[in-house]
């Protein structure tokens, strides 16, 4: 294995690329991709969205066909066609998974750099820590934004592929669907980017991210019922994030908006100082 | 190039770094940077590579302070010690993203990559995962990456840990072309040999502080002044003592079962001394073991020459 010896051309003009952020997002989405880990989610949600966009064409089928009439009224009691319908399209069994996803996949983020002690090399390059820790945030919130995307985008265009403007999933829905969807990632990338930040290894990371969330629940409840006050519930991360879609289309949900948007607040806030503390380039020692 | 102007790094309460001030000059070179563990070379190499500002005093590197600067960082290479990526991910992916890091994209980086690779002998490996790589495979491939963007200033810390013979010396011989290319280079070792093969000129740090900067033959002359400890194995332990006591760089002499320990000063002119009496065999030698030519021992002496 002979080393030869150096020739060194003119130099490189430098800054030609993509912005320190966004490289380390990309490269982070390619290796998760790349995953067996990032495999599996990807078909669990293709899977997912593959039944809501059965059961949507379903919903169509039989409010159209008249034959069809007394099955539909039947299946309204779990195929309901108003708001509540649309607030689900980002619920149930999408969100549980996508916070799994989020947790397993943003829990390694920054600790798998405190691992491998990787963060004092990225920041010996032109990177500046508002680059390492934006990059890590947009891909923390940004995979799971383009997953609830496609939950959204996807049944409404076959909405209204299917039904024009009269299809089950209104042609206004991504209006308040989209936003949920940026609040929900948000908070999901915060907090699992905290988690990360706390964790000296992305297993301990998911553990965290799962902590904080079961955690969270656990003392908006103790507080809640401690106080008699149910505001206290939106603490609790999995409430927050059901409660949002619910929320923007004007229905009953179990938090109120105005401690939805202050629990919001706190956790996004909370989360990313923490991990802004933990990730500072004096944090990362040779 | 680098001037450190009584620059100190602090943990907290602790001292990593007492003030010290030092200046290399512009234009290719190898500067050791000498130390043993808690020596203050890692506090040293995060001045000098940006990662930390200095606690007091001022540190210039290109005549600007390197904390938080881009134009300073990508002139910077630097070489940490120790492995520093996912054991999993393929090497080449590794460096196409810290290429792109200090702002080499498409053809560009296509071509620094396939030159820093045929420079560090890992064109053939570069696809292998990390993984799969021996020690001395991703030593190399730290280096192709500290080489991407080809920087001013290389920054190696304890590069040789781990590595074999064959590949120090190839490495020696990689950083030396470097150095008549125009790179400035500063490696940290804790190993004295190791350094003096590589270059002639040290900064010595102990305990945080920067006791010696010069050349090699300088700091040798430095620790000739004090007396080293050797353990003579002979026959006879009176014809050792007969012996050493006609010698005129003798310090002390401690008669033992087979055998004498001798202090003497000078080392450099006793030990030639020492080889021709057994060659005439005046010296009923059988072993010789020196007892304090460690580098601990060495900052031992300079310590107390600063105390």
């Amino acid at each position: 294995m002979p080393i030869y010896a150096p020739s060194l051309p003119p130099r490189p003009s430098l800054n030609e690329g993509l912005p320190p952020a966004l490289v380390l997002m990309r490269f982070d989405l390619r290796r998760v991709m790349r995953l067996k880990l990032g495999k599996f989610f990807g078909f669990l949600f293709v899977g997912i969205l593959l039944i809501l966009c059965a059961q949507l064409y379903f919903n169509h089928l039989m409010g159209s066909r008249r034959e069809l009439a007394d099955l539909k009224r039947a299946t309204e009691a779990f195929l309901p066609q108003g708001a509540r319908f649309q607030a689900q399209l980002l619920n149930g069994a999408m969100l549980l998974v996508l916070w799994l996803q989020a947790a397993l996949v943003g829990g390694g983020l920054v600790a798998r750099d405190t691992l491998h002690r990787i963060r004092p090399l990225i920041y010996a390059h032109p990177v500046t820590q508002a680059d390492y820790l934006g990059a890590k945030l947009l891909f923390a919130a940004g995979l799971p934004f383009l997953i609830m995307t496609a939950y959204v985008i996807l049944p409404w265009g076959l909405s209204l592929a299917i039904a024009g403007a009269a299809g089950p999933v209104w042609p206004t829905a991504p209006l308040r669907l989209l936003p949920a969807a940026a609040l929900i990632a948000l908070l999901m990338g915060a907090v699992t980017l905290g988690a990360s930040s706390l964790a000296a290894s992305p297993k301990a990371g998911f553990g965290w991210a799962l902590g904080i969330v079961v955690g969270s629940a656990a003392l908006g409840g103790v507080l809640g019922g401690a106080l008699g006050d149910p505001s206290w519930h939106a603490l609790g991360l999995g409430t927050l994030t059901k409660a949002w879609p619910r929320l923007l289309f004007g229905l009953e949900a179990e938090v109120a908006l105005a401690p939805a948007i202050g629990a919001t607040l706190l956790h996004i806030g909370l989360w990313t100082s923490i991990a802004a503390m933990r990730t500072r380039s004096g944090e990362a020692i040779l | 190039m680098i001037r450190l102007e009584r620059a100190s790094l602090r943990y907290g309460d602790i001292l990593g770094l007492s003030p010290t001030s030092f200046e290399l000059p512009d234009g290719g070179g190898i500067t050791g940077l000498l130390g043993p563990n808690g020596a203050g070379k890692s506090s040293l190499i995060q001045l000098l590579s940006g990662l930390l500002p200095p606690s007091g005093g001022e540190v210039r590197i290109f005549g600007e302070t390197p904390f938080r600067n881009p134009a300073v960082l990508a002139r910077i290479g630097l070489v940490p010690e120790g492995d520093r990526f996912p054991a999993g991910l393929r090497a080449d992916r590794w460096l196409r993203m810290m290429g792109r890091l200090s702002g080499l994209e498409g053809a560009t980086l296509d071509q620094a990559l396939r030159r820093c690779l045929a420079l560090t002998g890992m064109a053939e490996r570069a696809r292998m995962p990390f993984a799969a790589m021996s020690k001395g495979m991703r030593q190399r491939i730290r280096l192709a990456q500290a080489l991407l963007h080809e920087p001013t200033l290389l920054i190696l810390d304890e590069p040789f840990n781990g590595l074999d013979p064959e590949a120090r010396l190839q490495l020696m011989d990689l950083l030396r072309g470097l150095a008549q290319g125009g790179t400035r280079v500063l490696v940290s070792s804790h190993i004295l040999g190791e350094v003096a093969q590589l270059t002639d000129r040290i900064l010595l740090l102990f305990r945080g502080r920067l006791l010696a900067e010069g050349s090699v033959p300088e700091i040798r002359e430095l620790l000739d002044r004090h007396p080293v400890e050797l353990r003579v194995g002979a026959e006879s332990a009176v014809a050792v003592a007969r012996w050493a006591v006609e010698q005129g760089e003798l310090v002390s002499l401690r008669m033992e079962e087979g055998g004498a320990i001798v202090a003497v000063r000078n080392p450099r002119t006793f030990l030639p001394r020492l080889q021709d009496a057994v060659a005439d065999g005046i010296l009923p030698l059988r072993t010789l073991d020196p007892l304090d030519l460690n580098l601990d021992a060495v900052f031992q002496y300079l310590t107390k020459d600063h105390a």
